[in-house]
């Protein structure tokens, strides 16, 4: 499950300084991370440390999105809490996936919104609340950012 | 620094253009639109200039904070008459001390940040989005260009209306005298915004004027709420005495220059938002004058009655019109 905790927070990892200094090469080739890559950043995992960017022609790992980046933290390291702030409205849909298939902490400092993600089920920490629709995420969302 | 600035930055396969014309710009939206690659471009251009391959056109020098978090201020001090760009990594620039050298800087800053920055008041006009147009595929040269995120939003008010409005003075004094469709409230102050709008009776619709030249930090969260009620117009003019100015009940030399381009009369040094400068500009225009002077904690009669008032209501949208009277 996703759970929030909006604001200020401490002890958060900043995920694109995070990701460029401790990846693994194979999370490169993780299915799930080749969807998001193409999706998010319309760029494809080659191979090794070989990325094409459909706009920035072969790039290395550390020259994906800073909102990738953190996506791919958030999914592979999911003991780990990252600030989320770093990851763009298109980012919601792939935070609420991976959700769904991982149990994740992260911080937002900012309000994302969840309209177009399908059935979400997200709890807020700052007052332990579970949402399980966009309206009632939103209500409680735009209290703390 | 006063001015629009023109800027164009560009290497073989990537090419930015963009205008800064206030102390404060914000960058936001999507991942991957291209905003951490255009630091990479102007700081590796600062570093290297041209022998780097990448090619800068401004009239002011573009800079990138890099380094210390810890000697922020020592090392913005050191620049003047320049555009700064930041990173949303740099935590300082949320700060109130950060504020307060915007505040007396000659610098403008562009700020790349999804955060709201409650202690700086930026303009809802200033806060852009990174887009890319034409050609798409590596190795042709991508073009990214700026986008206005958030704008007016118009709504027929066909029905009861709660008109809010931000302050409690000259601006609340004059809505609520014109407004002939229902309630006027002041929510007394730009956080009060939302749970005003989540609670307003479900048979009115709601108008929101904020003054726009300051309510950047509120705005994202106000247009959430407005788009999820779906009966609810936002309209964010500079601020009321623009409103005044624009509605040329002030004879004032050189005036529709001034409202055509505000930024070459606005020296950021001396006014932290362009709300500010027309409010300065009002009064000093009026200080003379026992019937004009413009007072913001008490609106004279000048400005509520007659023709006078009809001039200002020629200003609002036409929506807003309709209902003024």
């Amino acid at each position: 499950m996703l759970r929030i905790y909006f604001g200020e927070k401490e002890d958060v990892m900043h995920g694109p300084s995070w990701f460029r200094f401790n990846y693994d090469e194979e999370w490169l080739a993780d299915p799930f991370v080749e969807e998001m890559m193409t999706d998010i950043d319309k760029s494809h995992y080659k191979g090794g440390q070989l990325i094409e960017s459909d706009v920035l022609g072969p790039i290395p790992p550390e020259k994906l999105s800073g909102g990738l980046q953190t996506l791919i933290c958030i999914y592979k390291r999911p003991d780990l809490v990252f600030n989320a702030t770093s990851c763009g409205e298109n980012c919601a849909k792939w935070l609420i996936e991976i959700g769904r298939r991982e149990d994740i902490t992260v911080n937002l400092r900012y309000y994302m919104p969840f309209d177009d993600c399908g059935d979400i089920e997200i709890e807020i920490l700052n007052e332990n609340i579970k949402v399980t629709n966009a309206k009632d995420y939103m209500h409680e969302a735009l209290k703390y950012v | 620094m006063k001015n629009k600035h023109h800027v164009v930055v560009e290497s073989k396969r990537l090419k930015y253009e963009f205008d800064i014309k206030r102390n404060i710009t914000v960058i936001q939206g999507d991942s991957a639109s291209g905003k951490t690659t255009l630091l990479d471009l102007l700081g590796t251009h600062s570093r290297f200039g041209k022998e780097s391959g990448i090619s800068l056109q401004s009239d002011v020098p573009c800079v990138v904070f890099g380094g210390d978090a810890g000697l922020w201020k020592t090392i913005l001090e050191a620049y003047q008459d320049s555009i700064v760009f930041i990173d949303e990594d740099y935590q300082f620039i949320y700060s109130k001390d950060f504020a307060e050298l915007v505040q007396a800087s000659s610098n403008y800053f562009v700020l790349i940040t999804r955060q709201p920055l409650y202690n700086l008041p930026y303009s809802v006009q200033e806060i852009y989005g990174i887009r890319t147009t034409g050609k798409y595929h590596y190795p042709e040269q991508v073009y990214h260009e700026f986008y206005r995120i958030y704008n007016d939003s118009n709504e027929a008010l066909d029905k009861e209306v709660l008109l809010l409005v931000e302050d409690s003075k000259s601006g609340y004094q004059f809505f609520s005298k014109a407004c002939k469709q229902g309630e006027c409230v002041s929510v007394e102050g730009n956080s009060q915004f939302v749970g005003r709008i989540e609670d307003a009776e479900e048979n009115k619709k709601v108008i929101v004027i904020a003054d726009g030249a300051a309510f950047g930090a509120y705005v994202a969260k106000v247009t959430t709420i407005a788009k999820s009620r779906k009966d609810v117009m936002l309209y964010f003019p500079e601020s009321f005495e623009w409103l005044i100015l624009k509605s040329g009940v002030i004879g004032i030399k050189d005036l529709d220059a001034i409202l055509a381009e505000p930024e070459k009369y606005i020296e950021s040094k001396e006014f932290f938002s362009w709300e500010r400068y027309f409010t300065d500009l009002l009064i000093t225009a009026t200080a003379d004058d026992s019937i004009k002077k413009y007072d913001k904690s008490q609106l004279k009669p000048y400005y509520i009655e007659g023709k006078n008032k009809d001039a200002i209501i020629a200003v609002l949208p036409e929506e807003l019109r309709k209902i003024m009277g």
